[in-house]
């Protein structure tokens, strides 16, 4: 154990690209049945901004060309998957000219350090108390006060941020109101603005932890429960081994499992998820990028993002794939049934 | 003392045993259930007794407080609307006995079809392997990438608005990868377990190990998983209605806080605007969970001992 | 995985790219802080001939200046920049006099030299696509300098209202003029103008995604030259806020000067925690009025609403109270006529309105019955009109991007339902109501305010109802000009006096007469029914500064996004002292 065969490698890799292909086919077709022009769109917000646009048809001429909305269809696909693989998602309608790829670099920093860090609380937090939930030894307290914190998982996420920033920022002021730093802190290498960062970026993750950790702990109690009947648990008890080493060694070890995988799927969902708390507390993470180019229809915008989303999603995917086999020896990878 | 104590220990034993006896007489199933049918019944009872035509804009004042509070401006409430109403002049009980219904209806439709999907996809890739299995993967592996977010935006932007079962049926979409997932994993670590191996020795057919040897070990798994899918698309669903998006005229919880919020319900203390379909999503979320719970005990003798 | 790698770490480098110096500590108390309602999407680029929002966080209210700009109570042209702008006779050359005595920050001195290579920069590029550069190229021929100071501009046709569209900071923005200096050797289309310069009296400092700070100049121009004083605050910063929810709460924290358009309600409860804090006028409908009245397009083409009878019925039926009350809980006001409420247009209202050719004042249901019933319709037993067994039925499109629009149109689909006209509404999103709805005329009524464009003439907005414009449904109406596709012997009767308003300066004495006129085929066919007053409620806090426009200090409107937000720094002092 502990090599990883060639064939179940190349599968893998194949997998992914066909991950990254069909996705990418997917949101370029999408945005394509919809009946909105990008190029109508800008126009239209020039005419929302106040008065009638001059020239509005030497513009919009000069905008499809741009857009490269003139080619053929098929044309027009294969140029995007080129320019995606080359991460080259075209110029932002909303901010036009802006290239999609600057706008994502800015934001994903941001985005990467708050969700990871507040996935990463969470997965523990969450499958901790979802495993002391179902362990014989837990104190009672435990098991009574954890189904009672599951009640913040019906809170949406905005809620629970709003709801923080209310008691913690506006009361309380602990903790600044918006942002992702403070307003007079030069982004850069310094420990003033490290300091910063991670005062403004409390509040937003708590938001998320409080809100998702109970998923990680539901799930994690079936899989606890279902671990509990195996007989290598049965043996560990009769052998006299400490509950706290069984909890660990035998129990948690085995049933976290399928849970590393949730973790990987869930990189995707979280950023979708977290659009709102991002936009609420005005910190410019690839999630209030989404809910802007949500609003004004960039498509070049939602595209790349979900591009990105999509591969940093397929990626951590075939990495767990790849660990898997590490961490359980159980499985053993067959070519053919 | 010590006979005390034994007779106390007698009668916990008893119980239990009567309880062994029949295990569907279970306290956390029967709470649990309760609440949600308290939900379906607030909807009933709505639809027959109270004036649903206080839903609409305009209808009542607006921004009244429930019945015995008062509002920023100094106005008490009123028992034509005993829960308040919102910042658009809607009665809150009005839309909350049309939106309750609606987000556990939401959840329920989309569960049950993305797990369906979910439990034949992933027995079938776990156990057959091969050429099924990576075409299932990548289905799922493709389908689970895609932010379901973008999907119900673009859906708008083409149709304008969704309807409820649109909605429920999009997000089906994404919760049946997950089960899959997780099944197929669950499958995979299960086909190595002593009584498989020993099942496929003894040269069963594979669908009596799928079905007779496998399926009934994975049943606490599955109630859990079911359940906890019901959560994940009600969660969904409030996600896409609090970012403004879903069905954008038939009332939902997840619009009400949506429209609070943008209102700046907060500030102005309007606390029954957002916190009255946080309450009843927090109801629905604890029914689900106690279900949950219940189910455990009921298929897991080995709990129902511990408890 | 290389390009992923590369992406991520362009991204780090961006984030945390060292951009310029460390930003000085300034105290509070002197730094005036803005509410931005958008993310900074390109903080980089200061090149605002190409769209997008590169100018309102700050760029245009503190280092752009503008050549004059428009006083919204007054309809004066304050001169800026520029001392005077004068046309020819017939409107087709027009000459602008410069301020002697200005530099850009960098030390040049900016005259007529930056005015010509600006203008022939707009008119030799197509990819200079911002809304300002794309009207001079439309309107003017060529450009030439006559001195330091003096440029002269030959338009392609008469235009009366030149100097106001193009320099003077009509609605947003102005054609801003940019450093020869700097750009002389660079494309237009890509230059990204970092660090920029400008002639106003801060300069740029810093600027992430969501703010952007300014600093004062104090060897600015305009000081030195006695143009002006200094102004008071030493920074401007101009910081994204997030929301209502979050702009309430830094604006009650006292972390914010001035906040952007938030619902009475809010206003009212910042207003109970912080008293400080204040609005354009002190009471009710605390907010000012926006240039673009709301209203309700109809489409002229389709049965029966092609009937100007039914038209008036729907204009007799809505009542303008109402909706104020409901939609708006009192925050506007109904409109009079399809104008926006400033005091620069306060000569064309009143003709209008003494000529008995506004709108009534309250709605009519008898009349409008009569009207309807007239055109062959009875009232069936459902209390809804029926003619040959078909109700009378309406779908009234709306943009779903803000309550406010909805809320309007519920309230409308209540009172004509109320009336017996079975209406209802069709909540469409933002990109399908403007790119598929609206200008291709798939809607039989809907909600919009395309008759904006007048604040201190009546041809902005009365032009764009002409028969000129009128396009087949299906087909796009040229910039969204007559939608309703107005298109009978009164469009063309109020077509000819149009025509003649055109050539007509703003402060030409036929004109109001004319307006009137105008404005009774409008009020008459009804091709489109004005309904209130749009409203911008903006909170602004007197703690640290004193001095906002408000309706009794009316020195300007209040929009602090726009060009002339020069005049409201200038105007800010320091509170107690």
């Amino acid at each position: 154990m502990g090599r990883i065969p060639a064939q179940y490698l190349t599968n893998r890799l194949v997998t992914l690209g066909l991950t990254v292909w069909i996705a990418a086919t997917l949101i370029w077709i999408i945005p394509r049945l919809s009946p909105i022009d990008p190029a109508d769109v800008m126009l239209a917000r020039m005419a929302a901004g106040g008065g009638t646009v001059a020239n509005s048809e030497e513009i919009l001429a000069a905008l499809r060309d741009r857009f490269g909305l003139n080619d053929p269809l098929f044309l027009q696909y294969l140029k995007y998957l080129w320019n995606t693989v080359t991460f080259d998602f075209g110029l932002s309608t909303a901010s036009f000219p802006t290239p999609v790829s600057a706008l994502i670099a800015q934001a994903l920093p941001w985005t990467l350090g708050l969700m990871l860090l507040s996935l990463v609380i969470t997965f523990v937090i969450g499958n901790l108390l979802g495993a002391l939930m179902v362990w014989e030894e837990s104190p009672n307290l435990v098991k009574i006060a954890i189904p009672a914190a599951m009640v913040f998982t019906s809170i949406p996420p905005i809620l629970s941020g709003l709801l923080l920033m209310w008691v913690f920022a506006a009361e309380l002021r602990w903790f600044p109101l918006t942002g992702a730093y403070g307003l007079m802190v030069e982004p850069g290498w310094t420990w003033a603005f490290a300091t910063s960062v991670l005062h403004h970026g409390f509040l937003p993750a708590l938001s998320i932890v409080i809100v998702t950790f109970g998923f990680w702990a539901l799930g994690m109690r079936g899989l606890m429960i279902t671990v509990q009947g195996e007989d290598y648990v049965t043996l560990a008890k009769a052998k006299g081994l400490r509950p706290r080493y069984i909890l660990y060694r035998y129990m948690i070890r085995n049933a976290i499992l399928p849970q590393i995988t949730a973790f990987a799927l869930k990189i995707g969902l979280l950023i979708a998820g977290q659009v709102l708390v991002e936009r609420i507390f005005a910190y410019n993470g690839m999630g209030k990028l989404l809910y802007d180019a949500i609003l004004d229809q960039d498509f070049p915008v939602i595209q790349g993002i979900a591009f990105v989303i999509i591969l940093m999603t397929a990626v951590s995917v075939f990495l767990v794939d790849l660990i898997y086999p590490l961490i359980d020896p159980r499985i053993r990878h067959e070519a053919t049934p | 003392m010590t006979e005390v104590l034994e007779s106390r220990a007698e009668k916990r034993r008893a119980r239990a045993m009567r309880r062994f006896d029949n295990p569907w007489w279970n306290p956390k199933l029967f709470w649990g259930a309760g609440l949600l049918l308290g939900i379906v019944a607030v909807g009933l009872w709505g639809r027959v007794f109270w004036d649903l035509e206080l839903v609409f804009t305009g209808s009542v004042p607006l921004k009244l407080p429930p019945v015995g509070f008062e509002n920023l401006r100094g106005q008490a409430g009123d028992w034509a609307t005993p829960l308040g109403t919102d910042g658009a002049g809607r009665d809150m009980l009005s839309l909350i006995v049309i939106g309750a219904p609606n987000s556990l209806y939401v959840g329920l439709l989309a569960s049950l079809i993305g797990m369906s999907v979910g439990i034949v996809l992933g027995f079938t890739a776990g156990f057959v392997g091969g050429r099924t299995d990576d075409v299932i993967r990548v289905l799922s592996d493709v389908m689970i990438t895609i932010p379901p977010l973008l999907i119900l935006v673009v859906f708008q932007a083409a149709y304008g608005d969704v309807s409820l079962t649109a909605m429920a049926l999009l997000i089906a979409c994404f919760v049946w990868q997950s089960p899959t997932r997780l099944i197929r994993a669950q499958v995979l670590s299960m086909r190595e377990a002593g009584y498989v191996q020993m099942a496929r020795l003894s040269g069963a057919s594979t669908g009596h190990i799928m079905f007779r040897e496998m399926l009934p070990n994975l049943v606490p798994y599955l109630f859990g998983s079911f359940i906890a899918n019901v959560t994940t698309s009600i969660v969904t669903a409030v996600g896409l209605e609090v970012l403004g998006l879903g069905p954008q005229r038939i009332p939902t919880l997840g619009r009400t806080i949506y429209e609070a919020i943008n209102a700046g319900a907060l500030i102005q203390n309007l606390w029954w605007w957002w916190g009255i379909p946080t309450v009843l999503l927090a109801v629905i979320f604890i029914g689900l969970l106690l279900i949950n719970l219940g189910l455990d005990e009921v298929s897991n003798p080995r709990l129902r001992r511990l408890s | 995985m290389t390009a992923l790698t590369r992406l991520t770490a362009s991204a780090l480098a961006i984030a945390v790219g060292l951009t310029a110096a460390h930003a000085q500590d300034v105290a509070r108390e002197d730094t005036v802080i803005f509410d931005l309602d958008r993310t900074i999407k390109d903080p980089e680029n200061f090149n605002w001939f190409t769209p997008g929002t590169k100018r309102m966080h700050g760029a245009h209210q503190t280092m752009w200046e503008p050549l004059f700009i428009l006083n919204y109570s007054t309809g004066e042209l304050e001169p800026w920049l520029g001392t005077a702008i004068e046309a020819n006779a017939d409107f087709t050359e027009w000459t602008l006099t410069l301020r002697d005595g200005i530099e850009w920050s960098d030390g040049e001195a900016f005259n007529a030299d930056d005015v010509v290579f600006t203008v022939e920069m707009a008119l030799g590029s197509e990819e200079l696509s911002s809304r300002e550069a794309a009207t001079v190229r439309a309107q003017v021929a060529s450009v030439t300098q006559v001195d330091d100071l003096t440029v002269t501009f030959a338009l392609n046709e008469a235009n009366p209202r030149f100097a106001v569209e193009n320099f003077g900071v009509r609605i947003f923005g102005s054609f801003l003029i940019m450093p020869e200096h700097v750009w002389a050797s660079e494309d237009a289309a890509t230059f990204a103008f970092n660090p920029p310069i400008g002639t106003g009296p801060y300069t740029f400092t810093s600027a992430t995604t969501s703010r952007a700070i300014w600093d004062r100049n104090d060897a600015w121009w305009g000081a030195k030259s006695g143009f002006m004083e200094l102004p008071a605050p030493a920074r401007v910063v101009f910081l994204e806020t997030g929301g209502e929810e979050s702009r309430a709460q830094l604006i009650a924290a006292n972390q914010l000067d001035a906040a952007q358009n938030v619902t009475v309600g809010t206003f009212e409860a910042v207003q109970a925690q912080n008293p400080a804090v204040i609005a354009w006028h002190d009471g009710y409908p605390y907010a000012a009025a926006d240039p673009c009245a709301r209203q309700l397009e109809i489409n002229t083409t389709v049965a029966p609403w092609d009937d100007p009878a039914m038209r008036r019925a729907v204009a007799q039926i809505i009542d303008r109270t109402q909706i104020v009350n409901v939609a708006y809980e009192g925050t506007t006001i109904p409109s009079r006529t399809m104008f926006a409420d400033y005091g620069s247009m306060a000569p064309f209202i009143d003709a209008v309105m003494e000529a008995g050719a506004g709108l009534p004042a309250s709605a009519d249901v008898g009349a409008a019955k009569a009207l309807i019933e007239g055109a062959g319709w009875t009232m069936g037993g459902d209390g809804i009109y029926q003619k040959d067994g078909a109700a009378l039925e309406v779908a009234i499109h709306v943009n779903s991007a803000s309550t406010e629009y909805t809320r309007t149109i519920d309230v409308v689909v209540e009172q004509l339902n109320r009336a017996g006209i079975a209406a209802r509404s069709v909540p469409v999103e933002n990109g399908v109501f403007w790119g598929e709805i609206l200008p291709f005329g798939a809607y039989e009524m809907s909600y919009s305010w395309l008759s904006c464009g007048s604040v201190n003439e009546p041809w902005s907005s009365m032009g764009r109802y002409t028969v000129a414009d009128v396009v087949p449904v299906g087909e796009r109406s040229p910039g969204f000009n007559n939608t309703a596709r107005w298109d009978s012997e009164g469009a063309a009767a109020y077509s000819d006096l149009v025509a003649q308003m055109a050539a007509l300066a703003p402060t030409d004495p036929a004109l109001p007469g004319l307006t009137a006129e105008a404005h009774s085929l409008l009020t008459e066919e009804a091709p489109f029914i004005p309904l209130v007053q749009a409203a911008k409620l903006l909170p602004f806090n007197t703690t640290y500064w004193t001095g906002w426009p408000t309706a009794e200090n009316d020195y300007n409107h209040p929009f602090f996004w726009w060009n002339h937000t020069h005049q409201i720094i200038h105007s800010l002092e320091k509170a107690g002292g």
